[in-house]
């Protein structure tokens, strides 16, 4: 207290008109956000009543019987797997065609507005439309081809195929992001290399990645942490009954399922607090990491 | 200092929060009303009783009563539909916080718990001082899923049972004679194996709607879901040996098990893929509709088994219900009243919505359309014609919180869907599981 | 050397049109099925491609069936109203925690950082708990509730103060404007390249969210477009024409207004980067 009484005027108002402007975000993250987190760190302690009446603190009993289900990591596998098709794919695709759009060309506008589009439709439109291309009956894929695959039912490639719709629907995001660190990266380094003789494969490995690194970085970082998070999509083309959902179903499907549908809020805490260390502990190491291949100017 | 200053803001604010969030239970619904009123700015829907249901195809049936409510009376009724799923969450997301629609309806899955935990109006007084309602009008087995010690919470809407639905053009291209009372379920085999070739099926089953698929064998060969003293039946020889008969039908007569998960039973016989599937009666309306079911379809009773003699088909039945913790009461009442009284229960069968609770009302339901021989229907929840048959209606089985073990089936039971080899260990196994859940229903 | 470089240039477009047609099939796939009949949608032998005749009773019966231009109202007030508090909120305290130096400071913005690792579905009942508390539920409002303030656009804003040269403030300083002054007058306006790539970000992901307006807003006179799609594809399971329609007709206003604003939506986005 006593220091406070020292502080310059300077800093008396730094520090009103600081916190001043931070309250409304402060309040509204407490209220809105951590308290909700707050509530789910305990709940993940509490066997749920009725109508989230009653809950019974049971202490780790909810933690217990999550590390002894095999369709919790069963399912934390499958967000891995999800998350290894959507994230690489996503990326690389991405960044071959930002490179291709990267230059005076007709129709480049258009291409933009092609890629982008799968972005501004909505999330229940986007899963109706797949699960009828995929439809193993009367859907597209099967009829064009002459195939009878049961695209996503078969429990062996439904993530491909739900990882595919992934890659379809974020592809445009990361197309944008690619194009807006392209423009930033000088001309001069290209004409030098054309100079040397640089094959265009050779400048794309030696300039245009490294120079692009920070903005694949930040790209990793966003996707990483989304396709752990991946649910709407999973909740929206998978059906109960549909005999590869134990092999696709996410983990905050699984969250949700025992929350929402079987009432178990207790249980579904817990599995979320799992993932939420899951992607701590990626992020942490993706941070430490970035200083490996990571170039910053 | 800081971070002990930063625990007790938290602290503080969780606890503001969960204090209002429990308040909003019960004091703060009355507010509710008035700022949902307001903020709508004078619409003219604004005061209208939120009516939701889940049943797409019954809704300008349902909504067109509402509106003979509204002229009669000068209440506002607007009936809203949710996807089975959608519907219970936010019912049961609503019940936690206080804030559930007006009218709504009740199902046998999940009447227990709102019951038991005083979600639902009571309406004893309210039928006491009626004159309206009795309830000695409608079917006993709909009312006494609605009772709790003696105390009734929802006036019952209707009733269903199921009957075998078949495409008379695959039929006739096959040779072969339409369904009827005498089918055993080994004829139904037969004519469903003969009808699988080239691309089309013989059967499809919706394997996530017991009610309208295997139960029924099930029952019929002497088997049981739930026994008396609340104890899984999975594991049940006759329920094992009918389960055995299923997998034997989706082995040889079927679209493949993902199939049927992508696309339901009622799609496929819609598009002219199979030739019989079993549905309930609540899908009339919607087959009404359809371009392939008018031309070709058609409806038998269910078939029977040859061994027990038995014809059974599952039966259920909606309640309209009201919140226990509402201040419109009186309206939703009036509302509920009207949806049971004997001149809307007889419109509700007369519109083809669906069979009505209300004893004696059937007749006009039957009568609802030419198209299709609705008799069928009827005819399972009466004596049997046929000798040594005896029809059996068995309600749908329930416990405290059914809904717990019947997604719990829904997710269990898909290897052996897919397998049907695997089918015995799988009802075994899920028996087991069954028998926990029941055990850690709270109550 | 001139006939390379044209090889290369036809090269780029064969692969870039490729990769415009896998990305468009969905959306060919969802015209050309709305169009049909039920009957011609399920068809297998022969497999039906083109409409034989174009048939628009799918859109006329969900148009009848859902009341769209007030869906379009719901949404359109959702987004306005998200951006709004989003970029107001963000813009303040991203200039707080950008260029201010105050006691606390570090706690509240790493607490800004962690909301941004965990599951927005963690959020959703006890957020619903609030509202319904405040008999809030089925309201505009409602929908705008948890959108008030955002971690993200306050990490961005941040960000976006923070590479401002400092000899500008202090130049306002010394011509005695007080804090507030300084950032109305003379550091907001230099961030309003942000500001737009927030409230575009903030549009989109308003239009895409799907499980809280579900959950909130119950009442179908009061659903944005993308839960009312989704509560709608569980009522009509087998009538993919409807389907089909409806969610054409749900995708139209978003891609009219990317039409629109194309060159603002992709480097607004582009300039943000983001948390999806």
């Amino acid at each position: 207290m006593n220091k406070k009484a020292k502080m310059t005027t300077w800093e008396k108002n730094q520090l009103f008109w600081g916190w001043l402007f931070i309250i409304p975000t402060m309040a509204g993250l407490i209220i809105l956000n951590l308290y909700p987190i707050a509530s789910t760190i305990y709940q993940s302690f509490c066997k749920t009543g009725d109508f989230g009446k009653g809950n019974v603190f049971v202490g780790l009993e909810n933690y217990a019987q999550m590390f002894g289900d095999s369709v919790v990591w069963q399912s934390l596998w499958n967000t891995f797997k999800y998350a290894i098709i959507e994230v690489p794919f996503s990326i690389c695709i991405a960044l071959v065609l930002a490179v291709l759009l990267n230059r005076k060309m007709k129709g480049r506008s258009a291409y933009r507005a092609i890629f982008f589009l799968p972005m501004i439709a909505a999330p229940a439109a986007v899963a109706m439309v797949w699960r009828w291309l995929y439809n193993s009956q009367f859907g597209l894929l099967n009829n064009a081809f002459g195939l009878h695959v049961e695209w996503i039912s078969n429990p062996k490639i439904a993530w491909i195929c739900v990882g595919v719709i992934g890659v379809w629907s974020i592809l445009g995001y990361n197309i944008v992001l690619f194009l807006s660190g392209l423009q930033e990266i000088p001309h001069d380094y290209y004409e030098a290399a054309d100079i040397d003789g640089a094959s265009g494969i050779q400048a794309f490995f030696n300039i245009t990645v490294p120079l692009l690194s920070p903005t694949i970085f930040f790209v990793l970082i966003t996707r990483v942490i989304g396709a752990l998070q991946v649910f709407d999509l999973i909740y929206m083309v998978m059906e109960t009954s549909n005999a590869a959902l134990p092999k696709t179903q996410s983990i905050v499907y699984l969250f949700y399922q025992q929350s929402f549908d079987y009432g178990n809020k207790g249980y579904g805490s817990a599995i979320v607090m799992l993932l939420l260390a899951v992607i701590l502990v990626i992020t942490v190491f993706q941070m430490i990491g970035q200083k490996k291949w990571v170039h910053y100017e | 200092m800081m971070r002990k200053k930063l625990v007790s803001v938290l602290l503080t604010a969780a606890m503001c929060v969960s204090l209002t969030a429990c308040g909003g239970g019960g004091g703060s619904s009355s507010s509710g009303d008035s700022g949902d009123s307001g903020s709508s700015g004078g619409g003219s829907s604004s005061d209208a009783l939120q009516v939701v249901i889940w049943d797409n195809y019954q809704q300008p049936g349902i909504q067109e009563i509402c509106d003979l409510f509204t002229e009669e009376t000068g209440i506002k009724a607007k009936v809203e539909v949710k996807d089975w799923d959608s519907y219970w969450t936010l019912l049961e997301a609503g019940a936690s916080g206080g804030d559930m629609p007006d009218v709504f309806w009740m199902h046998s899955n999940n009447s227990q718990i709102y019951m038991n935990n005083d979600m639902l109006l009571n309406l004893d007084e309210y039928i006491e001082k009626s004159d309206v309602i009795n309830m000695d009008n409608y079917m006993p087995e709909v009312t006494e899923l609605y009772t709790l010690n003696d105390s009734v919470y929802a006036i019952p809407k209707d009733y269903d049972t199921i009957a075998l639905w078949y495409n008379k053009k695959m039929f006739d291209d096959e040779g072969l004679d339409y369904p009827d009372s005498s089918w055993t379920w080994d004829d139904f085999y037969d004519a469903a194996k003969k009808l699988t070739h080239d691309g089309q099926y013989g059967f499809a089953m919706n394997t996530t709607n017991e009610q309208d698929s295997y139960y029924n064998m099930i029952y019929s060969m002497g088997g049981t879901i739930l026994t008396d003293d609340k104890k899984s039946g999975y594991d049940d020889p006759n329920t094992l040996k009918a389960m055995d008969f299923v997998g034997k039908v989706l082995k040889d007569c079927c679209p493949s098990a993902t199939t049927m998960a992508e696309t339901m039973a009622d799609a496929l016989i819609q598009s002219g893929t199979v030739a019989m599937v079993t549905q309930g009666s609540w899908m009339v309306s919607g087959f009404k509709e359809n371009d392939i079911m008018t031309e070709n379809c058609d409806v038998a009773i269910l078939p029977y088994d040859k061994e027990t003699g038995v014809r059974a088909s599952i039966c259920n039945g909606l309640g309209w219900a009201a919140p226990a913790n509402t201040d419109r009461a009186d309206d939703s009442w009036a509302l509920i009243e009207w949806f049971g009284s004997e001149e809307m229960q007889k419109k509700q069968a007369e519109l083809g919505v669906t069979m009505s609770a209300f004893e004696g009302t059937s007749e006009a339901w039957v009568n609802c359309t030419d198209t299709f021989n609705l008799q069928p229907y009827l005819d399972i929840t009466e004596e049997s014609k046929d000798e040594g048959v005896t029809n059996e209606l068995i309600l749908r089985p329930y416990t405290y919180n059914s809904t717990r073990w019947t997604e719990q089936a829904k997710v269990d039971l898909v290897p052996a869907w897919n397998d049907p080899s695997k089918m015995e260990e799988t009802c075994k196994q899920f028996a087991k599981t069954m028998n926990d859940l029941i055990a850690s229903e709270s109550n | 050397m001139e006939a390379r470089r044209k090889f290369t240039t036809v090269l780029i477009h064969v692969i870039l049109v490729i990769f415009s047609i896998i990305m468009m099939v969905p959306f060919l796939w969802m015209i050309l099925t709305s169009f049909k009949s039920v009957t011609e949608a399920t068809q297998v032998n022969p497999f039906v491609i083109f409409p034989s005749v174009w048939k628009t009773d799918a859109f006329s019966t969900v148009w009848n069936n859902m009341n769209f231009l007030l869906l379009y109202k719901n949404t359109l007030l959702l987004i306005f109203w998200r951006v709004v508090c989003a970029v107001l909120t963000a813009t303040l305290a991203g200039y707080a925690f950008g260029r201010l130096e105050f006691k606390g400071k570090n706690v509240m913005f790493s607490l800004v950082l962690f909301q941004m690792m965990i599951p927005a579905q963690i959020f959703i009942i006890p957020q619903y708990l609030m509202v319904s508390g405040m008999g809030m539920t089925n309201t505009i409002f409602a929908l705008v509730f948890p959108g008030m303030v955002t971690a993200f656009g306050t990490f961005l804003l941040k960000q976006a103060y923070m590479g401002l040269p400092a000899s500008l403030e202090e130049a306002a300083r010394l011509d005695g404007c007080n804090i507030f002054q300084t950032f109305l007058h003379i550091m907001s306006p230099l961030t309003r390249s942000s500001m737009v790539a927030l409230g575009i970000f903030t549009a989109v992901f308003a239009y895409k969210d799907l499980m809280w307006p579900l959950v909130v807003n119950s009442s179908s006179t009061k659903m944005p477009l993308s839960a009312a799609l989704a509560t709608m594809q569980g009522q009509y399971t087998s009538n993919y024409p409807q389907l089909m329609a409806a969610s054409l007709i749900a995708c139209v206003p978003m891609i009219v207004l990317y039409l629109i604003f194309q060159k603002q939506f992709i480097e607004g986005i582009a300039t943000s980067g983001g948390k999806l």
